[in-house]
């Protein structure tokens, strides 16, 4: 592989950056003006579609075919650029908004002018003060420099940005709770269809990218969709943001070109395990994506190879490195306690099934675990994320996922941990021991008498 | 023609229909189970209970599912659309949301007034599993006051939003809301900000569990003792389809019946508690004869005859009659009434009794766009009004005297100016509030030589009257109303007749000397159909679950009869 020469983070030493001359003098909003002078929106979204850029918010949907899904018979479209970031362990956006906001207008300008948007939408997490202050300071500048406003460059084209914050939702980051939140009601995320490329905020034809997507947008109109094919794996190609925390010595945001190894990132980047303890387990993108065994480390962190060991995703690729004192009861208790509070309590599986695998999970780390409760879990979380799932969004699976996974990969541990961690003050009493298993008054060996039905039998198969 | 597949069967859609899955499926008899959806309020898809695996068929014949289980709430059918609702794996789904949505339900259905009538109870009869799994402690909420006549227990409730909806919707008015997140979501009120507009009990009846109950009706009865009665509700010249329910000669509580040409699913709050007057302690137990300045009770073999003797001799000295006819009697006892008016002398004066009107119509025209969005093709919001004229039958007693009369009807106002001219007055009355009249306009009545009062009240006329009947409430007798869009609709008693009264159909075809056998309202409307022109429509007395509209076609409704209940009841009947 050809040395990478980092593009999203090229600027992000250089504190001047925020403000718009010094952006311009470093040769920003030069892919901007290629774009709106010479390009027709159609050829930005071709050359996009080219580049096959994979949207950087997890799911990893094709930029280009999700512009192009809009009607084209449009009057008005708006462009939400999602910066709810509230995957834990995630912090790529914030640093692109906080350390090179000119860069991510850039992307913005272009991106609405490839899906005629004049109006867009930053949502930006509740926390994320600073950079807030910094992305409206930068519109502010980027509006006096011409970048933003009326007839933009003498294109014609118009474009306002408006910085939304959100109050604290995970919820919100999904696209269509994230409109919904933006419109001023309960982020509660829609049903689909309509998409929002036909029906979303304000029921008019809507874009939602992430911050990342459209940091690489200004790039590829620069550079062309070659340049960005030549980094990456197939099927996942370009620069991208890596995220890596947790117990190691340097908790860091690193741009490397998709497709590096768990390994890489925790060696070269992260300074390895911290203490001189060895790794046991990693988490590759985002605690919904599920677990990387530590024999799993050298599989590429990009779309299509992460899945092969099970998990969901690349997700934010926010990798989270567990050491081998780690106890994977506590990984379980952290993330599931995280979806029952986020879950946003619509749909019954979600609403119901996070918090009963928060409570069981609860209850096996406090020493009052059975055996048996692992498969309970194991049913309950196909039943909730049954990929497809069976719910409005993604958030139950993502919350079934790391239950799944665990149980997969560390099956033995779980039960080693039940067997030898018992606490009589968080054991179930016995009646409630025999209703779980099925030995009630009303198990299946004895029939209930049902009024108009008869002797129910088959109400306790 | 288009066609669907459900189950491996071929259906053919009726024409114009805009269905979704499950009003698709239950046209065609099959169940698909559901707890937020409601066919009058914007699609969630949340209680994810109708999930089923959807598909299609394309012009090839080939069939392509989609991978997930999809709601079949949101799913719009059209032709190929296939619906698969019998695969293991959606029973199998069925049963686990089932057991979800008990996990923290407290399953105090001994106490609890939903019970008998609860959507959890009938499906995880049908459709959930006996065991449950569930070994932690469950959440504990409260309950809330979110209303001086509804009380929320948050822990029965299992969030389907449907009040919600239905107060942003319907209403308008948005009282409730979602409080908190996940497992610990709530219904809630704003702080001093009761749920109390004119339709807010309707939430209780959409409630698909004991979340929201009526506190009226609270503790009072089982439902499972409880008889329904198809009735019209006599609050309002709406004429709102309603269930009057009874038990041990009383009627407990009214809910409305799905009608989608009158009042859709809802009925007011005037209209829910108007059932109490029903139950009145002091209504008119007999009949009565003013003797001597005092009544005395009769019974009703002397009462008629004192009262044909009476009336005979009068007539044959010539004096003439105002008949007065409240716009609370049915169109069968205006027809019956008035035709033993004009048995009795040509020299008569038809008038309508007092009509009150309060205030102004008061019409909730929901709009689509206040939903959520969403392919809802097959959702039509329809207005309720509730009317400013407060009786139920104004146009059809107008009707009948307009026949007889030959002339326009004479108003209870000019009526009391007739009096001195007319020296026989009949009132035929049938309000159930007692101050129908008052004083001042009874004291006017007074001055006739003889006055004769048919009623179901006490009131000021009954006190003054020289003859006086006591006669089927609107809850003891079967008839048709006309409402304010000539609709007539026909309802049934809901109680049986109490001691020492006849229905007033029973007593004027004594007084005619028809017989004394009991009258059944349908005969009757089958005579008045076949005499007067505007009531042609209903021949032989028959009249359709919608009702009849006497002036216009109406607009064909394909889901017209989808009733929004949870047992398999309604398949019967569809």
């Amino acid at each position: 592989m050809a040395a990478f020469e980092p593009v999203l983070s090229r600027n992000w030493n250089n504190p001047d950056i925020l403000s718009v001359k010094t952006y311009e003098s470093k040769g920003g909003y030069v892919g901007s003006r290629k774009a709106l002078t010479t390009m027709s929106p159609d050829n930005v979204v071709d050359l996009v579609k080219a580049s096959e850029l994979r949207g950087r918010g997890g799911a990893g949907f094709p930029t280009g075919l999700k512009w192009s899904f809009l009607p084209k018979d449009r009057k008005e479209t708006f462009m939400c650029i999602n910066g709810d970031e509230s995957e834990p362990a995630t912090f790529n956006n914030r640093y692109l908004v906080e350390k090179d906001p000119h860069q991510f207008i850039e992307g913005i300008l272009i991106g609405c002018y490839a899906t005629k948007a004049n109006t867009a939408y930053v949502y930006l997490r509740f926390e994320y003060i600073k950079a807030i202050q910094i992305l409206e300071k930068a519109i502010a500048e980027a509006r006096v420099a011409g970048h933003l406003g009326k007839n933009i460059y003498g294109s014609g084209f118009d474009l306002e940005i408006w910085c939304h914050r959100g109050a604290g939702a995970y919820i919100c980051g999904e696209e269509t709770g994230l409109i919904e939140s933006l419109e001023g009601k309960r982020g509660w995320p829609r049903i689909k269809p309509p998409f929002p490329a036909i029906e979303g905020a304000f029921r008019k034809p809507t874009v939602v990218n992430n911050i990342e997507t459209l940091a690489c947008v200004p790039h590829i109109i620069e550079r062309g969709a070659d340049w960005f094919k030549s980094m990456g794996t197939p099927k996942s190609y370009g620069p991208k943001l890596y995220t890596i925390s947790g117990q190691v010595n340097r908790q860091v945001c690193v741009e490397l070109p998709l497709g590096v190894t768990t390994n890489e990132l925790l060696e070269d980047h992260g300074g390895g395990v911290w203490k001189g303890r060895k790794a046991k387990a990693a988490v590759p993108g985002g605690i919904s994506m599920g677990l990387l065994k530590k024999e799993e480390f050298d599989i590429p962190l990009d779309f299509e190879e992460i899945r092969k060991t099970g998990c969901l995703g690349l997700g934010t690729a926010a990798v989270t490195i567990m050491d081998d004192q780690t106890r994977i009861i506590d990984y379980l208790y952290n993330t599931t306690r995280f979806f029952a509070h986020e879950s946003c309590g619509q749909c019954t599986p979600c609403r119901e099934g996070t918090g009963w695998l928060y409570k069981t999970v609860s209850r096996i780390r406090n020493g009052g675990g059975r055996t048996e409760d692992l498969d309970l879990m194991s049913h309950l979380a196909n039943n909730m994320g049954i990929t497809p799932g069976t719910t409005i969004c993604g958030l139950a699976d993502g919350a079934a996922w790391p239950i799944k996974n665990a149980l997969a990969k560390y099956r033995e541990e779980l039960e080693d941990f039940i067997k030898h961690n018992q606490n009589p003050a968080y054991k179930i009493t016995a009646g409630q021991d025999a209703i779980s298993r099925g030995k009630s008054p009303l198990a299946s060996n004895t029939s209930m008498f049902v009024p108009g039905i008869g002797l129910a039998k088959s109400l306790t198969n | 023609m288009a066609t669907i597949i459900i189950d491996g069967q071929n259906y053919d859609l009726p024409e114009g229909a805009k269905f979704n899955a499950i009003q698709a499926a239950r046209h065609f008899g099959i169940e698909i189970p559901y707890y937020c959806w409601h066919p009058a309020l914007s699609v969630v898809a949340n209680c994810r209970m109708c999930e089923i695996e959807v598909g299609s068929k394309d012009a090839s014949g080939e069939i392509k599912m989609l991978p997930r289980l999809t709601p079949g709430c949101q799913t719009p059918v059209r032709d190929g659309t296939v619906l698969v609702t019998d695969s293991v794996k959606v029973l199998e789904h069925r049963k686990n949301i089932m057991e979800l949505l008990l996990i923290n339900h407290p399953l105090d259905c001994p106490v609890c007034d939903q019970a008998g009538e609860c959507g959890l109870q009938d499906y995880s009869y049908s459709h959930g599993r006996a065991e449950h799994r569930f070994v932690e402690e469950r959440n504990v909420k409260p309950r809330k006051e979110v209303s001086d006549l509804i009380v929320l227990n948050t822990d029965r409730c299992i969030m389907c939003t449907r009040c919600v909806r239905f107060t942003r919707e319907i209403t308008g008015t948005a009282e409730l809301q979602v409080m908190r997140r996940g497992d610990h979501g709530e219904i809630a009120i704003f702080p001093d900000h009761p749920l109390d507009n004119p339709l807010a009990g309707n939430v209780v009846d959409l409630c698909p569990v004991g979340a929201l109950l009526d506190k009226d009706f609270l503790h009072n009865q089982r439902v499972w003792f409880l008889s329904k009665h198809d009735t019209i509700c006599t609050g309002c010249s709406t004429g709102c389809n309603i269930s009057s329910e009874e038990n041990a000669g009383k009627v407990w509580r009214h809910k409305p019946r799905h009608n989608p040409y009158v009042n859709d699913y809802w009925i007011c709050d005037e209209g829910r508690y108007g059932y109490k007057s029903a139950n009145a302690p002091d209504l008119l137990a007999g009949s009565y004869i003013l003797d001597g300045g005092d009544h005395h009770g009769a019974t009703s073999d002397r009462f008629f005859k004192r009262l044909n003797e009476d009336l005979t001799h009068r007539i044959l000295d010539k004096q003439s009659v105002l008949a007065i006819f409240s716009p609370f009697l049915s169109v069968e006892e205006a027809f019956s009434a008035a035709s033993w008016v004009k048995h009795l002398t040509n020299r008569n004066t038809m008038a309508l009794g007092p009509v009150s009107v309060l205030g102004q119509d008061q019409t909730y025209s929901p709009d689509k766009l206040t939903g959520r969005s969403g392919d809802t093709s097959f959702l039509v919001p329809r207005p309720f009004t509730i009317s400013a004229e407060k009786s139920p039958n104004k146009a059809g007693v107008s009707f009948v005297i307009n026949h007889f009369q030959g002339s326009n009807v004479v108003s209870f106002e000019d009526a009391l100016k007739l009096v001195p001219s007319n020296p026989i007055v009949i009132v035929f009355g049938g309000s159930p509030n007692s101050d129908w009249i008052t004083p001042e306009q009874s004291a006017e009545i007074r001055k006739a030589e003889r006055v004769i009062l048919f009623d179901t009240t006490i009131n000021v006329l009954a006190d003054a009257a020289d003859y006086v009947a006591g006669m089927a409430t609107f809850a003891e007798k079967a008839g048709s109303y006309v409402n304010r869009d000539n609709r007539l609709q026909h309802f049934d008693a809901a109680l049986p007749l109490r001691d020492g009264v006849w229905t007033l159909l029973d007593i004027l075809a004594i007084l005619r000397g028809v017989g004394r056998s009991p009258i059944e309202s349908r005969t009757i409307l089958a005579e008045a159909a076949e005499k007067i022109l505007a009531l042609a429509k209903a021949v032989g007395g028959q009249v359709p679950e919608f009702g009849l509209n006497l002036t216009g076609q109406d607009a064909l409704i394909p889901d017209a009869g989808f009733q929004d209940d949870w047992t398999m009841a309604s398949l019967a009947k569809a």
